[in-house]
């Protein structure tokens, strides 16, 4: 069977896509099966070039973009092969042709008007309608993932740490799961408690900055404020925590140094329950805003079909009907019987969007209220299998399924790379743009809320 | 809203933040310049009310134009070498260019070296430098704090009655 036959099959199995890289004359395309157990398949390069699989996946789309761009592969049949990393080109060879009367260009960034990463957004719009968005990023791209090779695998985990601060313990932890894969090493209990306490408490403090975000975008100082605030506590619970507000270095190779005595334990609940309150009455207010609740529905949707299609994941996803979540397979992770929870109106706009947040926030609170009931005491991951020469890691970050692939020679890194929840969801919010009111894409843009630097890396 | 909005005055009364001294304004252009998005999170939060740096005067303005502070976060990368150069020379005189966090100033950069140009200062000259990975909010405040009055004590020692206090 050739490789496009291999890949075909998978996804007829009902296989997710969950990532592709190349390598030293190799792409590698990386499958999450229907029991959450990852797939890899690879294809030599041959004559500089390889088979495409986007039109069997278009969620493919930007990682053979990025593998023709920094490793110099063709993808056949992949036409036109735009270029996504490499700037410095003609306008027309990276944007999609729109013509037409009155047909015109309107180009935002990469400097924002607030403070906001840096990225470049090109609509193409008829007035104030939005036909089409080509979206430029990686200015921040600082070639992390070139620059991890040849290190250690302990400290490899730093540049995929430095990736993104807002994912941090995310990144980190896909990034230690491929390590742990490949040193034949599986988290002992307690690793696995602390490691998902670790990861519900970024997930805590970045849903709430999320809430905070749309209601930025819909112009609700108030809501804005308001959960800015929360926020704030959830950054001060984790310095507390585990001594930083973005909870770097908590996450480590083979096994957790973290420590929490009873006190330590009692005090962080007792925070964690005030938050939760506050944010369930924050909710509330939001929820009978009327003039807020208004500007929410039927803008910047994305339907299930084209949510599966274009590979979109996290709450994104989840509010588009798509019940996918890496918890709920998780090995490695304590995250025992998890089921995705749902907004009222699952119909993918940025409504069902922000409310999968404040759905998930109260899941999350609740499982860090059982999780944390007892002391945190220093774990290790224990030997469980052979080693592998490729590892796989898969964790559900703030933003969705994150995977990281890691390929070594002597325990040093060779090959890494991180395909985070933001980089799979960017084309999605191109696609949830087209059609919508031009002054309506920042709200569209804040209801996923995307890392750029997660994407750029 | 009524309830947001007296939740936010009984967060303020607990909080306590102390009142400024009034007379001082800083508008802030941000550039992020190839950062992991830390620096922006913590400046962020340098809003909300548990520090509300716009109590000092200080807020983001959304054109460099009407700037007095260019305020970069991150290791400049290649692609953000030239935007950051046009966001500096759109601002009028006199300018200030703060460095945030410890990528801004080369400490502790992790990245392929081809892809970035070097830190702040390699670019620009920098006039205050805010370490930190990130710099928390007070941290932030505090240190424009310091370029502000430091500006003032500038301005008042060129021409004299310049940097008097409001009465």
């Amino acid at each position: 069977m050739t490789y496009r036959d291999r890949i075909a099959a998978a996804l007829e199995e009902g296989c997710r896509f969950a990532g592709l890289y190349a390598n030293d004359n190799v792409v590698r395309t990386v499958l999450v099966a229907t029991d959450g157990s990852l797939r890899l398949e690879s294809a030599a390069v041959e004559n500089g070039s390889v088979a495409t699989i986007v039109d069997l996946t278009p969620a493919a789309a930007w990682d053979e973009r990025e593998a023709a761009d920094l490793y110099g592969v063709r993808f056949d049949g992949h036409e036109p092969l735009r270029p996504l990393v490499i700037h410095d080109l003609e306008l027309t060879s990276w944007t999609v042709r729109v013509r037409g009367d009155d047909a015109y260009q309107v180009a935002v960034g990469p400097i924002h008007a607030g403070v906001i990463e840096s990225g470049h957004f090109r609509f193409h719009v008829v007035g104030d309608k939005i036909l089409h968005l080509d979206a430029r990023l990686f200015y921040k791209h600082r070639g992390l993932e070139r620059a991890a090779e040849g290190q250690t695998l302990a400290d490899g985990r730093l540049y995929m740490q430095r990736a993104c601060a807002a994912c941090a313990v995310s990144n980190s932890l896909a990034y230690a799961h491929a390590c742990e894969e490949i040193l034949g090493l599986h988290p002992s209990a307690e690793l696995a408690r602390v490691r998902t306490v670790l990861l519900e408490l970024e997930r805590a403090w970045n849903h709430l900055n999320d809430i905070a975000a749309v209601c930025a975008g819909a112009g609700l100082a108030a809501g804005n404020t308001f959960f800015a605030a929360l926020t704030e506590r959830a950054r001060r619970l984790n310095e507390r925590f585990a001594g930083h507000r973005f909870l770097f270095n908590s996450v480590q190779l083979g096994g957790s140094a973290l420590t929490l005595d009873a006190a330590a334990i009692a005090t962080t609940r007792e925070e964690l329950a005030s938050i939760a309150t506050d944010s369930k009455r924050g909710w509330r207010e939001l929820l009978f805003n009327s003039s807020f609740q208004d500007r929410l529905p039927d803008i910047g949707v994305v339907s299930a079909d084209d949510a599966r299609a274009l590979g979109a994941v996290g709450p994104a996803a989840r509010a588009s009907g798509l019940a996918d979540d890496a918890r709920s397979r998780s090995t490695r992770l304590a995250y025992n019987g998890f089921e995705p929870v749902a907004p009222r109106r699952v119909v993918g706009d940025v409504q069902a969007r922000l409310e999968q947040r404040a759905v998930e926030l109260l899941q999350t609170f609740a499982l860090l209220d059982d999780l944390l009931d007892r002391p945190i005491n220093p774990a290790e991951a224990v030997t469980a299998r052979e080693t592998t020469a490729v590892g796989l890691g898969l964790v559900e970050s703030p933003r969705g399924a994150t995977l990281c692939a890691v390929e070594h020679a002597h325990h040093r890194v060779t090959r890494v790379h991180l395909r985070t929840g933001s980089y799979a969801n960017w084309p999605v919010v191109a696609h949830a743009a087209a059609g919508n009111f031009l002054p309506d894409f920042p709200l569209i843009n804040k209801s996923f809320e995307l890392c750029y630097a997660c994407a750029d890396r | 809203m009524l309830t947001l909005l007296r939740n936010l005055r009984r967060l303020r009364t607990e909080i306590g933040l102390p009142a400024p001294r009034l007379g001082r304004s800083l508008a802030i252009r941000h550039v992020d310049a190839g950062s992991c998005n830390g620096c922006e999170h913590e400046l962020t939060l340098a809003s909300s009310p548990y520090e509300d740096v716009q109590r000092y005067g200080f807020g983001i303005v959304a054109s460099p134009r009407h700037a007095d502070v260019l305020l970069v976060t991150g290791t400049v990368t290649t692609r953000m070498r030239e935007p950051l150069l046009a966001a500096y020379n759109a601002m009028p005189e006199p300018r200030r260019v703060v460095a945030l966090g410890d990528c801004a100033l080369a400490r502790g950069v992790l990245a392929a070296v081809d892809e970035i140009v070097g830190p702040v200062e390699a670019l620009l000259p920098v006039d205050l430098r805010i370490p930190g990975c990130p710099p928390s909010p007070p941290t932030i405040t505090q240190a424009l704090l310091e370029l502000h009055d430091a500006g003032k004590r500038r301005t008042s020692e060129r021409m004299p009655g310049a940097g008097l206090e409001p009465a």
